[in-house]
């Protein structure tokens, strides 16, 4: 993919060997739930020097990676990891983009040396708790979770529900209605999976992404200390209000999901590419016919304009200038990508026909993988809604 | 000990078919590159040789990697340097004047200003194969040499224990340092280098991944460059390729109607029973 400077490629390149020897062989097994992820997590986190990376990051020391920011690293970690296999990715974003990076983002300095430290290195499994039961488009509304302010800490009970690697978690980022607040306030808890009334459900069996463990989350009066309150208290002795912290979590998640949907549209061009060359009817190989070639075309167009939306970002991340992405165009991103990437997937298993439909077979995993976006981080429809909200009030 | 390893960048085996002859010559245009396997494989060892095994960081021992080669090697050189290795040399020069024994000259100017204990170098490369440079070097410097190895014990700083892979097992030499080693790919195997200062480490199997931030370190560890005949008088090689030329496309396969037929055509057009 893209045109990079030679010190971007050299970092692309890594990641690339790195899945190509270590995750390309394992994906049936973590599809299939014969192995577990923690072990591969530890691996990549060795063998690329994560710790490193999450030490610099902690201690503020100089930019860890002079004209490389750690978000398009992650960018591109997660593009690699994507091609391979999405699940994997997803897990490794939970952990590090919205676990990890909403710590970083609204923690105080323990919990950033702590929890950030442990989730950017992958020593730790994160987990970032916001949907219920009864509470998916209508997160903060719906909301049923409280945190109830005790001696010393809070007392959380609640359901949380779709949560990717609930079932797995060493530590869970659980957001929660503060009772009391007059403004019906949400909060960010940390909550360590050992603690006392936490407990999580099996993991779901699903449609796609079946090497992320996704899974219910139980809180019956756990309690969590001041000091695990995302961003500690504030001068009014209250959780500081998370509501803007959870958009920007959600918008830093859409926008994540641009790589990993381009290394997915890639990765079926290059299968059905392949494949149409090889597969040989009526005498000749399909890529000779003109309905195959419209497919191809197709993907071709997909895979160039999901390039153009990652190259804005990397831009953007360049200049400085990630804030003026706006909200809505996080949201526009994802909307477009997510569609054309389940889309340019179909094509590919039609072009593959039977060898495509096939349980086992790359673009099968890529069209459920696929899918997911248009719901996971906001659903098109609401995706919909923020743009047109935010179009009409600048009009 | 100090240790010098020349890396060579080929054409990446895996869009070999994308090479393309324009008028009897290679076209070398939007080809992709990457070290020379056997050479990562050599850096690898130098690594090895030159830590505790405990971590990597600490190297008790300088690795030089080396290219002859246009500025664009220098890619596969910082590649190498994100791995570990401490500074880099390149020779300029175009690929189309080299040969096997011109790079060998200019490597031994090379080590007569640096006096490395040890050249590592891979035991061919994968585009011409000539496998050629390791043994011309050592013949031009009258080092003593091992070629092949796939075990490499050292005994202090004076000599290596060279496990060296032949037709119908393994030949140990033993050579005294300084010495120019040729490896070949199980020397990346977990236990196969053996240094004095982790004796018994167990790697990773394979050559090592740059760390990410080392990738970006890496731009500022030393690199500097010397003019071809800066360093050797007579630069000429002593191959010329006349031309060159793509194998020809495979034709097309037939059906045979039974055994007979398959039996007759094997005898009397392949001529192979």
């Amino acid at each position: 993919m893209l045109e990079l400077p030679d010190d971007h490629r050299a970092i692309l390149d890594t990641v690339r060997r790195f899945c190509r020897e270590r995750l390309e062989p394992r994906v049936r097994a973590f599809e299939n739930g014969d192995e577990p992820l923690e072990p591969f997590f530890r691996e990549l986190s060795e063998s690329l020097g994560l710790r490193e990376v999450a030490d610099a990051l902690v201690d503020g020391t100089a930019s860890p990676f002079e004209g490389v920011s750690p978000l398009v690293l992650t960018g591109f970690v997660m593009h690699e990891l994507s091609r391979c296999c999405p699940g994997v990715a997803l897990s490794f974003g939970a952990t590090t983009g919205l676990f990890g990076g909403a710590v970083m983002a609204c923690g105080t300095p323990d919990q950033k040396r702590t929890w950030g430290r442990r989730a950017l290195s992958l020593d730790a499994v994160g987990a970032w708790a916001l949907t219920e039961p009864g509470a998916g488009s209508d997160a903060f509304g719906a909301m049923r979770t409280r945190a109830r302010g005790v001696d010393g800490g809070f007392v959380l009970r609640g359901t949380k529900t779709f949560i990717t690697n609930a079932p797995t978690c060493d530590v869970a980022l659980v957001q929660a209605r503060v009772e009391g607040a007059s403004d019906g306030k949400i909060a960010g808890f940390i909550i360590p999976t050992e603690a006392r009334g936490f407990t999580r459900g099996r993991p779901f069996d699903k449609l796609g992404m079946q090497a992320s463990p996704t899974g219910e989350i139980f809180l019956e009066d756990v309690f969590v200390p001041n000091e695990m309150v995302l961003g500690g208290l504030g001068a009014d002795g209250l959780p500081h209000d998370a509501r803007f912290a959870i958009r920007a979590s959600l918008g830093a998640e859409r926008m994540g999901m641009i790589p990993m949907l381009l290394a997915m549209v890639e990765r079926c061009l290059e299968e059905a590419t392949t494949y149409a060359k090889g597969r040989v009817q009526f005498g000749a190989p399909i890529a000779s016919f003109q309905l195959v070639q419209e497919k191809l075309a197709r993907i071709h167009t997909t895979k160039m304009l999901l390039e153009v939306l990652f190259l804005r970002q990397i831009e953007a991340i360049a200049c400085g200038r990630l804030g003026a992405i706006s909200r809505a165009e996080a949201s526009a991103q994802k909307l477009f990508a997510a569609k054309a990437a389940v889309d340019a997937a179909m094509d590919a298993i039609q072009i593959l026909g039977g060898a495509g439909y096939m349980r086992g077979s790359v673009v099968e995993m890529m069209a459920r993988d696929a899918k997911l976006f248009q719901i996971g981080g906001g659903t098109d429809d609401m995706q919909i809604l923020t743009i047109a909200r935010e179009l009409l009030r600048q009009q | 000990m100090k240790i010098l390893v020349p890396l060579k960048r080929v054409a990446d085996p895996d869009n070999a078919n994308k090479v393309k002859v324009t008028a009897g010559k290679l076209d070398t245009t939007g080809m992709q590159w990457k070290p020379n396997p056997f050479d990562e494989y050599a850096v690898e060892t130098a690594l090895r040789l030159t830590e505790n095994g405990a971590s990597t960081k600490v190297r008790l021992g300088e690795v030089i990697v080396l290219t002859v080669g246009p500025k664009e090697a220098e890619t596969q050189l910082r590649g190498a340097l994100a791995t570990g290795a401490d500074r880099a040399i390149r020779i300029d020069a175009t690929d189309d004047d080299l040969d096997g024994d011109v790079v060998a000259r200019a490597i031994r100017a090379v080590v007569e200003k640096e006096k490395p204990d040890l050249i590592l170098v891979g035991k061919q490369a994968v585009d011409g194969d000539s496998n050629q440079v390791g043994q011309l070097l050592a013949e031009y410097l009258g080092w003593p040499q091992a070629t092949f190895a796939g075990t490499i014990k050292s005994e202090g700083d004076t000599a290596l224990l060279v496990g060296r892979e032949v037709d119908g097992g393994t030949l140990t030499l033993r050579v005294t340092l300084p010495a120019v080693v040729s490896v070949d790919l199980r020397i990346v195997a977990p236990t196969s280098v053996s240094s004095k200062h982790s004796p018994t480490h167990t790697y990773a199997d394979g050559v090592r991944f740059a760390a990410l931030m080392a990738i970006m370190a890496a731009k500022k560890k030393p690199m500097v460059e010397f003019k071809l005949s800066e360093l050797v008088s007579d630069a000429a090689a002593k191959i010329a390729y006349t031309t060159h030329e793509l194998p020809p496309p495979r034709k097309a396969g037939i059906k045979v109607k039974d055994v007979a037929e398959l039996v007759d055509k094997l005898r009397n057009e392949a001529r192979v029973v």
